[in-house]
């Protein structure tokens, strides 16, 4: 127990980068899946294609695999620019090659969300306000948006609560997130399960804040559309 | 485009006179006495200590890489780091990848079980050991009869063998005395059987890792490590940590 209190400030460095990475990889993600929402809804047929094959690779691909391809690989690729330019070593940093790979692969989960809630609103609603005269974008703001937000939720939370528990595949490339941190403290002071229990109840922890935004969240997108209604 | 390119050579070779000092070392943080991660994040250890005494030898500066044990090969071999030091043994297999210096401390393999196990108990129990290791490679290629349990970390070996779901472990003597036996969870546990050192198997020793074109860096570590043997600096980091010189045969 002492060994966990004297490693208690690195192992809370450990979350900061855990949360960190998390959520740069949710705005990265949120966009990715932005954009593969829109182009799977209303692209063409070279945009939809495309779509299908990054959603379908990366559903089907192990998280790992991709971190790896990401941070090793990647470096070799700037390895090879650079000796082709003519530039010394340039490192690619472990924490943004963490965010892109878990960007990456949680935009194509974000992408059937957000297309999922986007079916769920009522053809009929958009015809309804483009015959009352306003213009798609006005359509999608007042209309489309509010609902899709509202159904998209459940979704969205869903895959945080996965993503932030990915972000520990991070630990095999060195990044020193909670679960590699809490991993070395762990083995160096010879007291793995007491370090594992400690991770265990932070994530516990983690899920439960994480929960408690989302579900204010969806009590305002409800209580919203409600009194609107009334 | 010129003026961006000859910038960038300019750039490159400051950059170049600046890292000339400078030696960027792969270490491990998970594999006490040799490298452990303290509460303040610095890693220490046999394998840290050794890593700037060579350094310092060597007139560098060593800067440590802290990288996990499966992706460290990798690190070295995108310039992540420009040598490992984290008790990698040098073997053929290794050795069709990257480069080694010459040993810096050989100690012999083992089992350890609980009290009252024998060697001649052996067949058909389960024996852990850590995955990728020499250690795995002997079991398969001496103890055919015995059942392999692979793990990540030495430490899950431990965890496993006090859980009973594995009869025996055989992994390195030093690490295991030190990791395991000697601690409260290691209390009803000991080594049995013969101490193993087959060149076949457990090779050389544990050196130095290196890219396999920069053999300028490894020639410097191997003329290195002999000079901190012959300056009594090794003797003084060896003494800190264990109680027998680790270095084995000359």
């Amino acid at each position: 127990m002492e060994n966990l209190i004297e490693y208690t400030p690195l192992l809370l460095r450990g979350a900061v980068t855990t949360i960190s990475l998390a959520l740069a990889a949710l705005v990265m993600a949120t966009l990715l899946g932005s954009l593969g929402a829109i182009g799977k809804i209303s692209g063409g047929r070279m945009t939809r294609a495309l779509v299908f094959a990054y959603t379908t690779i990366v559903r089907g691909v192990p998280d790992l695999v991709l971190i790896l391809l990401i941070y090793f690989g990647g470096q070799r690729l700037i390895n090879i620019a650079g000796k082709a330019m003519g530039v010394e070593y340039i490192e690619l940093s472990k924490f943004w090659a963490g965010v892109a790979a878990i960007g990456f692969i949680y935009g194509a989960y974000l992408t059937e969300t957000f297309r999922g809630a986007y079916m769920t609103v009522p053809a009929g609603q958009r015809e309804a306000a483009m015959s009352m005269g306003m213009r798609p974008l006005q359509v999608l703001r007042a209309v489309t948006l509010p609902q899709l937000i509202r159904f998209a939720l459940p979704g969205y939370a869903n895959v945080w609560q996965v993503l932030i528990k990915s972000t520990a595949v991070v630990s095999v490339i060195g990044l020193e997130d909670l679960v590699g941190l809490a991993n070395d403290a762990g083995k160096s002071v010879r007291e793995p399960f007491l370090f594992f229990t400690a991770v265990f109840f932070a994530y516990l922890f983690f899920t439960w804040v994480s929960q408690s935004i989302f579900n204010a969240a969806e009590r305002r997108y409800a209580l919203k559309e409600h009194s609107d209604a009334v | 485009m010129k003026k961006i390119l000859l910038a960038a050579t300019a750039l490159s070779s400051l950059a170049m006179a600046a890292q000339a000092q400078n030696v960027n070392i792969c270490v491990e943080g998970a594999y006490p006495p040799f490298s452990s991660t303290e509460a303040s994040g610095d890693v220490v250890g046999f394998d840290i200590d050794i890593a700037n005494a060579l350094a310092a030898e060597m007139g560098m500066e060593a800067t440590m890489v802290k990288t996990d044990w499966d992706g460290i090969i990798p690190a070295l071999l995108e310039g992540k780091c420009d040598a490992i030091i984290a008790s990698m043994s040098i073997t053929e297999e290794r050795k069709q990848v990257i480069d080694f210096s010459a040993k810096y401390y050989n100690s012999p393999a083992g089992f350890i079980g609980a009290e009252g196990m024998m060697a001649d108990m052996l067949d058909g129990k389960v024996v852990g050991v850590q995955r990728g290791t020499i250690h795995q490679d002997f079991m398969e290629g001496e103890f055919p009869n015995v059942e392999l349990r692979l793990y990540g970390s030495q430490d899950e070996v431990y965890l496993d063998l006090t859980a009973g779901r594995i009869d025996a472990a055989m992994g390195d003597s030093i690490a295991m005395d030190d990791g395991f036996l000697s601690t409260d969870a290691g209390a009803d546990y000991a080594f049995f059987g013969e101490m193993y050192s087959v060149p076949q198997y457990h090779g050389e020793g544990a050196g130095v890792g290196v890219r396999q074109d920069d053999t300028e860096l490894r020639d410097k570590f191997s003329a290195a490590i002999l000079a901190i043997r012959a300056s009594g600096e090794y003797a003084s980091i060896n003494d800190k940590y264990f109680e027998i010189d680790i270095y084995g045969g000359e």
